[in-house]
C-alpha cells in the first residue's frame, strides 16, 4: 500500500491547479490572490510539518531535509513571483489567468523532480516543468522574438530530453533498475548513460558548453518569464543535479568527475567572456547566470566539506538577488515598451533613489564585493572547494569574478556616473517596489545579522 | 575598559550616513549637509582621541578587545582590538576625513549629500580595517573600502574619471582575490581566523612562499609597489581633491599596514626569502618614479609619483626586518599621510581658483598668494625630508637601517632622497617664483578655513619632526613583537 502522506505537497499543488482551472471559468481575476493564499498555506505547512511528511519513508534524514528546504524555498519563491507578475503582464496586454497555471504546473514539475528517487519520475517532473517553460517563453504571441525564443527553447529542450531518455535507458540496460539510490555495480555503459543524463541536466541549468539557448531565450521572452526561468525551475534542476551527484557518488567515478570539473571551469569562463560585450541587459544577466552556475557546480562538487549548507546559502542569496534585479527591471519601462538596453539605464540615479541604490547593492553583491551577502556566498563556496582540494578551479573562479566585476561596474557606471538621457517611465508598481527594497535590505543586512539565513540553512542539516 | 569604543568608532559614521540618507535631500542646503558631516566626523575624531589616552603602553598585545560570534559554524568571529600599530593610523584617518569635507564645501556643488555619505562610509570601513584582528573581517573591510572610493572618483572626478576609477577598482580587486584564496587556505589549516593564533602557526615552507605571494599581490597593489603602481597616477589625477587626500593619506597605508600586521608575523620564513625581491622592486620604485616625477607637467601627477617613491621607503624599511627599519617605515607612513595629503590640498587650492593643474600655467604665485606659498614651503620641505620636519625622521631611520643589510641599498635610497629634493624644489620654484603671469593676478589668497586646516597639518608635521618620541612611544612595543 502506498503511503500518500509523503505526496501531500504535490497533491496540494495539484488541487490548487484544479481549483484555479474551475475558478478561471467564472472569475479570472482572482487567480492571483487565490494562488498566493495557496502557496502561503503550503509554505506554512512545509515549515511546520515538512519533516513529518517523509517520516514513513526510508530516506535518510539529510535527504528529507534537502526535500523540505528546497520545497520551502520553491513555494516562498512562488509567492513572490505570483505577487510580481500581474502588473508587467498587464502592461504588455498579456494578462491571462492561464499564465498562473503554467507556473503551477512548472512548480509541480519541480516538486516532483526534487523528490524523485527514480529516473523515470524525474523525467516526468522535468518534462512537466519544461513544457510550461516553453509556453511561458512564447507567451507574447504577437512578438516575433518571443515566438522565436519559444521555438528555440522547445526544440533544443526536446533534444536534451532525448539525451536524458537515452541515458536513462542505457542505465536501465546495464543495471536493470531506474533507481537513483542504491545504484551500484555498474559498468562503463552506465557511466555513458549517466554522462548523458548529466548533459541533459547541464542543459536545463544552462551550464556551458550547453548554454547556447540561454541568451536568446532570456532576451526574447517577456521579462517576467525570464525571471521565472532564471530562478525557480533552475533551482529545482540544480537540486536534482546535486542529488544525482551525491547519490551516484560521482566524486568517486573518475571520468564523470572530470566532466563535472570541465563543465564547471568552462561555465565560469564562458559566462564572463560572453557577458563583457553585451549591450542588452537580459543577455548580460543570462551570461552572468552562467558564471554563477559555475560557482554553484563548484559548490556541488565540494559539498562534503561543509555539508549542503554552503550550496543552499549560495542558491538562496542568488535567488534573492535575481528577484531583486528583475523586480527593478520590471518596474522600469520606456515609451515603446519593455526596456532592454543597458545604456537606457543612464542617469537612473537622478530619477529614482530607491531603484538605483538597490541595483548598486545587487550588482556589487553579484560581483562578490563585501560587505554584501554575495561575498559571503562566494566565500563559503570557495572555503568548501579549497578544503576539498579544488585549488585550480578556485583560482579560475576568483579570477572570473574579477572579470565579472568589470561588467557589473559598467552597469553601475551607467546608473551613477552617466548623464540622464531618456527618462524611463516609472511603473510605480508597489509590490515590485516592496520586493526589491526587501531583497536589497536582506542582501545588505546579512553582513550585520546573518543568523536568520544561516539558521534556516543550518537547522535543516543537523 | 568594557566600553565598546571600537564598535562605536566603526558605527558612528555609518549611523551618521544613514540619518543623512533618510533626511529629504531637497530641503537641505549643501552647507547644512557638509556641516552635519563635519559634526559627525569631528565627533568621531574626538572619540578616537580616547584610544591613545586610555591605551596602556606597558602591556603587550591587543587592547579594547571586543568579541562576538558571527558565523558560528565557520569559526568566523567579529573580533576587534587595537595595539600601538593601529592607533596612529586610526587617528590619521579620523583627522583627515573632516579636512576632506572642509576642503570640498565649495568645490563639490552637485550631489553634496551623496558625497558626505560616501565619505562617512569610507571612514568607517577604513577604521574597520585597522581595528580588525580576525582575517575575514579584515578582508571584508579591506574590500569594502573600494565601493565608496569607486563612487567618489567616478562621480566627482575629472574628465577621464571612468578609466581611472575602473582601473583603480579592478587592479585592487585582482590583487585582493588572491589574498582571499590565501586567507581561506590559512583558515582551513589553522581552523581560526584569529591573527594571533595564525602568527603562532608554522606552515610548510613551500606553501608559505605561495601564501606570502598571494598576500603580496594584494598589498603591493595597494601600497603601490613598482610594477603595480600604474593605477595610482590615474586615480590621483582624476579624483577630486578630497579623494586624492584620502587616497594618498590613508588608503595607500592599508597595504603597508597589511605587510606589518599580517605578512611579517604570518610568514617569517618567506619574508626573509623574498627580501631581495622586495628591495629590488622598492629601489626601482624609488629611483624610477622619482625620475618620472621630475618630468611631469601635471602637479597632481608629480605628487602621485612622489607618493610611489615615498612608499618605496616604507616597503624597504618594513622588510629590513629590524626594529629601526620598521619604526622608520611606520614613521614615514604617518608622515607621508600628513604631508602628501597636505600637498594634494595645496594643489586643490590653486586648481579651485584657476582650474588648471599644469605647472606651466603658474608662475610667480608667491606675489599674489604669500600665505599659500608659506604653507606650500613647509610641506614641500617636509616632503624633501628637511630635519625638523616629520619627513626627515622616517627617511633617516630607514636609510640607517639599510646599512645593516646592504650598502648598495643605502646608496639607492640615498639617491632617492636627492631626486626627491630635486623634483619638489623644481615644482615649488616653477609655481611660486618667476614672473607673475597676467592671468593669475586675480587669484585670492587662502581663506580662513584653508588657513585653519593647513595650520593643523603644518603643526603636526613640525611637532612630529621635533618630538618624534610621541609616535615611537606608541609603536615601539607593538612593532618589536611583530619582528621575528
Amino acid at each position: 500500500m502506498i503511503n500518500l502522506y509523503q505526496f501531500i505537497p504535490e497533491i496540494f499543488i495539484l488541487s490548487l491547479i484544479l481549483i484555479t482551472l474551475c475558478f478561471g471559468l467564472f472569475n479570472k481575476d482572482r487567480a492571483i490572490s487565490l494562488n498566493t493564499l495557496g502557496f502561503i498555506l503550503l509554505s506554512i505547512l512545509l515549515l511546520n510539518y515538512g519533516k513529518d511528511f517523509y517520516s514513513s519513508t526510508q530516506l535518510s534524514l539529510n535527504t528529507i531535509n534537502l526535500f523540505v528546504l528546497s520545497k520551502i524555498i520553491l513555494s516562498i519563491g512562488s509567492i513572490v513571483f505570483i505577487l510580481l507578475l500581474k502588473r508587467p503582464l498587464k502592461n504588455e496586454n498579456l494578462y491571462r489567468y492561464e499564465y498562473v497555471l503554467f507556473i503551477l504546473f512548472a512548480i509541480l514539475g519541480s516538486f516532483v523532480l526534487i523528490s524523485s528517487n527514480n529516473f523515470l519520475t524525474a523525467f516526468i517532473g522535468l518534462e512537466l516543468q519544461s513544457l510550461s517553460l516553453y509556453l511561458m517563453a512564447a507567451f507574447n504571441t504577437k512578438n516575433l522574438s518571443s515566438n522565436e525564443a519559444g521555438i528555440k527553447y522547445f526544440s533544443l529542450g526536446a533534444l536534451s530530453s532525448g539525451f536524458l531518455l537515452f541515458g536513462i535507458s542505457m542505465i536501465y540496460y546495464d543495471t536493470g533498475s531506474f533507481n537513483i539510490q542504491n545504484l551500484d555495480n555498474f559498468t562503463s555503459i552506465s557511466e555513458i548513460g549517466i554522462s548523458l543524463v548529466l548533459i541533459s541536466l547541464f542543459f536545463k541549468v544552462s551550464a556551458a558548453p550547453f548554454h547556447i539557448w540561454t541568451p536568446d531565450v532570456y532576451e526574447g521572452s517577456p521579462t517576467i518569464s525570464t525571471l521565472f526561468f532564471a530562478t525557480l525551475p533552475k533551482f529545482a534542476s540544480l537540486i536534482f543535479l546535486f542529488r544525482v551527484y551525491q547519490e551516484l557518488n560521482i566524486s568517486d567515478i573518475k571520468s564523470l568527475n572530470y566532466i563535472f570539473q570541465m563543465v564547471c571551469a568552462i561555465s565560469l569562463l564562458v559566462g564572463v567572456y560572453g557577458a563583457i560585450t553585451q549591450r542588452v541587459i537580459k543577455r548580460l544577466l543570462a551570461f552572468s547566470s552562467i558564471n554563477h552556475i559555475g560557482f554553484i557546480l563548484l559548490g556541488i562538487m565540494s559539498y562534503q566539506f561543509m555539508s549542503e549548507g554552503t550550496l543552499f546559502l549560495y542558491l538562496i542569496i542568488y535567488l534573492i538577488t535575481t528577484f531583486g534585479i528583475f523586480a527593478v527591471l520590471l518596474n522600469l519601462r520606456t515609451v515603446d515598451g519593455e526596456f532592454t538596453k543597458i545604456s537606457q539605464l543612464n542617469g537612473l540615479r537622478f530619477t529614482s533613489n530607491s531603484k538605483s541604490i538597490s541595483m548598486l547593492v545587487f550588482f556589487f553583491s553579484l560581483a562578490g564585493i563585501p560587505p554584501f551577502a554575495g561575498f559571503f556566498a562566494k566565500f563559503f563556496i570557495l572555503s568548501a572547494s579549497i578544503n576539498d582540494g579544488f585549488i585550480f578551479l578556485s583560482i579560475i573562479a576568483v579570477l572570473s569574478s574579477v572579470i565579472a566585476a568589470f561588467y557589473y561596474l559598467t552597469i553601475i557606471k551607467n546608473m551613477f556616473f552617466n548623464k540622464l538621457e531618456i527618462e524611463l517611465l516609472d511603473d510605480n508598481n508597489k509590490t515590485g517596489k516592496v520586493i526589491f527594497i526587501a531583497s536589497g535590505l536582506i542582501i545588505t543586512l546579512f553582513f550585520i545579522y546573518p543568523d536568520p539565513l544561516i539558521n534556516l540553512v543550518d537547522n535543516l542539516f543537523k | 575598559m568594557n566600553f565598546p569604543i571600537l564598535s562605536l568608532l566603526i558605527l558612528t559614521p555609518i549611523i551618521g550616513a544613514l540619518t543623512l540618507s533618510l533626511s529629504s535631500s531637497t530641503q537641505l542646503k549643501n552647507k547644512t549637509i557638509f556641516l552635519s558631516g563635519l559634526w559627525i566626523t569631528t565627533g568621531e575624531f574626538i572619540l578616537s582621541l580616547l584610544l591613545p589616552i586610555f591605551y596602556d603602553k606597558s602591556k603587550n598585545g591587543y587592547q579594547f578587545i571586543e568579541f562576538h560570534t558571527w558565523f558560528d559554524k565557520f569559526d568566523i568571529n567579529y573580533y576587534v582590538g587595537v595595539d600601538g600599530v593601529s592607533i596612529p593610523l586610526i587617528l590619521l584617518t579620523t583627522f583627515l576625513v573632516p579636512i576632506c569635507l572642509l576642503c570640498s564645501i565649495n568645490s563639490i556643488q552637485n550631489r553634496a549629500k551623496e558625497f558626505v555619505i560616501y565619505f562617512l562610509l569610507l571612514e568607517s570601513f577604513i577604521i574597520g580595517v585597522f581595528v580588525s584582528i580576525d582575517l575575514v573581517i579584515f578582508y571584508v573591510f579591506f574590500e569594502a573600502v573600494l565601493i565608496p572610493m569607486f563612487l567618489i572618483i567616478g562621480i566627482w572626478g575629472g574628465e577621464n574619471r571612468l578609466y581611472a576609477t575602473f582601473k583603480f577598482f579592478l587592479y585592487t580587486l585582482a590583487g585582493s582575490v588572491l589574498m582571499l584564496l590565501a586567507i581561506i587556505y590559512i583558515i582551513s589549516k589553522v581552523k581560526s581566523g584569529n591573527i594571533e593564533l595564525i602568527s603562532d602557526f608554522t606552515f610548510d615552507q613551500q606553501v608559505e612562499l605561495v601564501l606570502f605571494l598571494c598576500f603580496f599581490a594584494s598589498f603591493a597593489v595597494k601600497v603601490p609597489m613598482f610594477p603595480f603602481h600604474t593605477w595610482l597616477p590615474d586615480a590621483h589625477v582624476q579624483a577630486p581633491t578630497s579623494g586624492s587626500v584620502i587616497l594618498a593619506g590613508v588608503l595607500l597605508k592599508l597595504g603597508a599596514y597589511g605587510f606589518i600586521r599580517l605578512s611579517l608575523p604570518f610568514f617569517e620564513h618567506a619574508s626573509i626569502y623574498f627580501q631581495p625581491m622586495i628591495f629590488a622592486l622598492s629601489c626601482v620604485a624609488i629611483v624610477y618614479t622619482s625620475i618620472v616625477a621630475i618630468r611631469q607637467l601635471d602637479m597632481k601627477k608629480m605628487i602621485a609619483y612622489s607618493s610611489v617613491a615615498h612608499m618605496g621607503f616604507v616597503t624597504i624599511g618594513i622588510f629590513t626586518l629590524t626594529q629601526d627599519g620598521i619604526n622608520g617605515a611606520y614613521f614615514q607612513m604617518i608622515s607621508h599621510g600628513i604631508v602628501s595629503a597636505a600637498l594634494f590640498l595645496i594643489v586643490g587650492v590653486v586648481y579651485e581658483r584657476h582650474h588648471t593643474r599644469m605647472i606651466s600655467d603658474y608662475s610667480g604665485v608667491t606675489n599674489v598668494m604669500p600665505k599659500y606659498s608659506f604653507f606650500f614651503m613647509v610641506f614641500m620641505l617636509s616632503s624633501v625630508g628637511l630635519p625638523g620636519t616629520s619627513g626627515f625622521v622616517g627617511e633617516f631611520l630607514v636609510i640607517m637601517s639599510t646599512i645593516s643589510v646592504s650598502v648598495y641599498l643605502t646608496f639607492f635610497t640615498a639617491i632617492g632622497v636627492i631626486l626627491g629634493a630635486s623634483y619638489m624644489l623644481l615644482l615649488y620654484k616653477n609655481i611660486n617664483f618667476g614672473d607673475l603671469k597676467s592671468d593669475i593676478k586675480q587669484l585670492a589668497d587662502l581663506t580662513n578655513i584653508e588657513i585653519f586646516y593647513f595650520s593643523c597639518l603644518a603643526f603636526l608635521t613640525i611637532l612630529l619632526g621635533i618630538y618624534p618620541k610621541l609616535l615611537f612611544e606608541m609603536i615601539n612595543k607593538s612593532i618589536s613583537l611583530s619582528i621575528i
